[in-house]
């Protein structure tokens, strides 16, 4: 890997970072780009194997699917996992385990960076006080940007580092690896994004009948090779269905038409948003 | 403008009456995009969102309390409290206050306990319905629609997820902070309608989880290798787990996962080595 490469790496690290304002915020960066499947094909992209890019990103982000930040703790930090072990991975020659592999440990670490970063930013606020207590609207907006000059600091240098200096080690680990470790890593990998739809399927359901609608639309990919487009077409009109007559029922048949379309306007309105 | 502001600031704080300034359409169009991309640039374990909230709000209050220095200081002051939700549903939040503080500028005798009580009571609600819906349920479907989408690796599914998740929430956000503003406390009541909550949540929930079964049985892979031989016949355990139903081993192993995790509270990391050490087996016995 050229240092070029691993530099624009570390720098699109930084823009996908939880907490970074570049990208519209939170909603181009951490929930954006910095998402597994997003890094994927952008180190793809970047390292020239887009195809091996983006299936790494896919195994990386199938594991780490169900993962939100609530209050920003970060239980995972994805946005590491994903930036160091996929273009490590396919350096090294671009099998999509070896990217869960080499992601699952580095996220673990990433948390530890997310707390120190979250702890040292404790210091702004308190300059961005003297600011108020002065009324100097405009020492609060820079006290607030300061707080990026750490989070540059910790993602950008040590996503480029790693990419760098990691290259080579990764490399000689894989090629070091016996037949039979390659094959559990190859297996175990395949297994583990059962991991993250199971945290994603524990965070959305709600009752617990609804985990049959998970097993329907396995079966129903499964058996007819529909594509994702067609089966988010008929989850819709089941969604609607279910919504319809369940939110309807109460009424008499009159009213319950009126319901009905008052909901698809609210519905519309949302979407809208 | 800025000299007629002054003179009518120090001519209300002269007589005592109520002073008029306004907001313009550009003011709170600024604030909304400095809370859409700052919402987090300093967030910390002492006060969170505390100081990016105040950045969102700072060049309004500038105008509200131009010429008033002391007036800006407390108004900046009441706004570097704690705050912490989901930024991005709960963009509304500052567009309340924004509203609120309006109000405060031109009516002195307007209470400031409203101001944080309202921003107080809402940023949990705001987190938990944010965190559901948008970050815990649309963010998982539209990847999912972008993993079925990048099967062989094509680069359109990644596209597709980024271009559908922004396209929708970066002018939700704007639309909810600018609704937020223009409503101001009537907007709790519009958006405190269970119902229309629930019928949002469940339909959601139920269109992710069909799409997200398909997904999963494209992503999650385990075949057996395992084939009995007795002198001429021999049978592959795969072949007849296919003739039950295409791809069940992995649907077991993902329920058996879920279950794991709901019922018996298992961590990722437990489960993760868990899996590895299944794999383990597995290899080692040459099942799979």
């Amino acid at each position: 890997m050229e240092f070029w490469q691993a530099a624009l790496i570390g720098l699109f690290a930084y823009l996908g970072r939880n907490q970074v304002p570049w990208l519209c915020g939170t909603t181009g960066g951490w929930y954006g780009i910095g998402r597994p499947l997003m890094a994927g094909l952008i180190c793809g992209v970047i390292l020239g194997d887009v195809t091996a890019g983006v299936l790494c990103g896919v195994a990386v982000q199938a594991i780490f699917i169900g993962q939100i930040t609530p209050g920003g703790a970060v239980p995972s930090d994805l946005n590491l996992a994903a930036y160091i072990g996929i273009p490590l991975a396919i350096v090294a020659g671009g099998s999509a385990e070896m990217a869960v592999a080499l992601a699952i440990p580095v996220g673990a670490l990433g948390v530890a960076l997310h707390n120190f970063t979250m702890t040292f930013n404790a210091i702004w606020p308190h300059r961005a006080d003297k600011c108020a207590a002065a009324g100097d609207a405009r020492g609060i907006r820079v006290a607030n940007l300061c707080g990026q000059l750490i989070e540059f600091g910790e993602r950008f240098f040590i996503v480029t580092l790693a990419c760098y200096l990691g290259a080579g080690f990764a490399e000689g680990l894989f090629a070091a690896l016996p037949d039979v470790v390659i094959s559990w890593l190859a297996i175990g990998g395949k297994m583990l994004p059962a991991l993250g739809f199971a945290i994603l399927l524990n965070q959305i359901v709600q009752e617990e009948w609804m985990i049959a609608l998970f097993v329907l639309g396995w079966v129903l990919v499964s058996s007819f090779s529909l594509t994702t487009t067609s089966l988010v077409f008929i989850a819709l009109a089941l969604a609607l269905i279910y919504v319809m007559a369940r939110y309807s029922g109460k009424a008499t048949a009159g009213p319950a038409l009126e319901a009905a379309a008052v909901y698809e306007d609210e519905e519309g309105n949302y979407e809208e948003r | 403008m800025r000299s007629d502001n002054m003179i009518e600031n120090t001519a209300a704080s002269a007589t005592g009456t109520t002073r008029e300034v306004h907001l313009s359409k550009r003011d709170v169009s600024v604030a909304a995009w400095r809370w859409s991309f700052f919402c987090l640039a300093s967030q910390n374990y002492e006060r969170m969102m505390g100081t990016p909230f105040c950045h969102s709000l700072s060049g309004s209050l500038e105008k509200l309390y131009e010429g008033d220095k002391d007036g800006l200081s407390s108004a900046l002051k009441r706004n570097m409290t704690f705050f912490n939700t989901e930024p991005q549903l709960g963009a509304i939040i500052p567009g309340i206050c924004l509203a609120l503080e309006e109000q405060k500028a031109n009516d002195p005798s307007f209470d400031e306990e409203v101001i944080a009580s309202t921003k107080n009571a809402l940023m949990g609600p705001f987190a938990g319905i944010g965190d559901s819906i948008l970050v815990g349920t649309i963010n998982p479907i539209l990847l999912s629609i972008g993993i079925g989408l990048a099967a062989g690796g094509n680069p359109i599914g990644p596209l597709v997820f980024l271009a559908l998740w922004c396209g929708i929430v970066i002018p939700l956000k704007y639309f909810l902070f600018v609704k937020g503003y223009s409503l101001g406390l009537d907007a709790v009541k519009l958006l405190s309608n269970a119902e229309l909550k629930d019928k949002i949540t469940t339909a959601l929930t139920i269109v992710g989880l069909i799409v997200i079964g398909g997904v999963a049985a494209t992503t999650i892979k385990a075949s057996v290798a395992f084939i009995y031989v007795a002198g001429d016949m021999t049978i592959s355990l795969q072949e007849i787990f296919d003739k039950i139903m295409p791809n069940l081993v992995p649907l077991v192993i993902a329920l058996g996962s879920y279950v794991l995790v709901s019922k018996k509270g298992w961590s990722a990391n437990k489960l993760i080595v868990a899996i590895l050490i299944f794999a383990a087996v597995m290899v080692a016995t040459g099942i799979m």
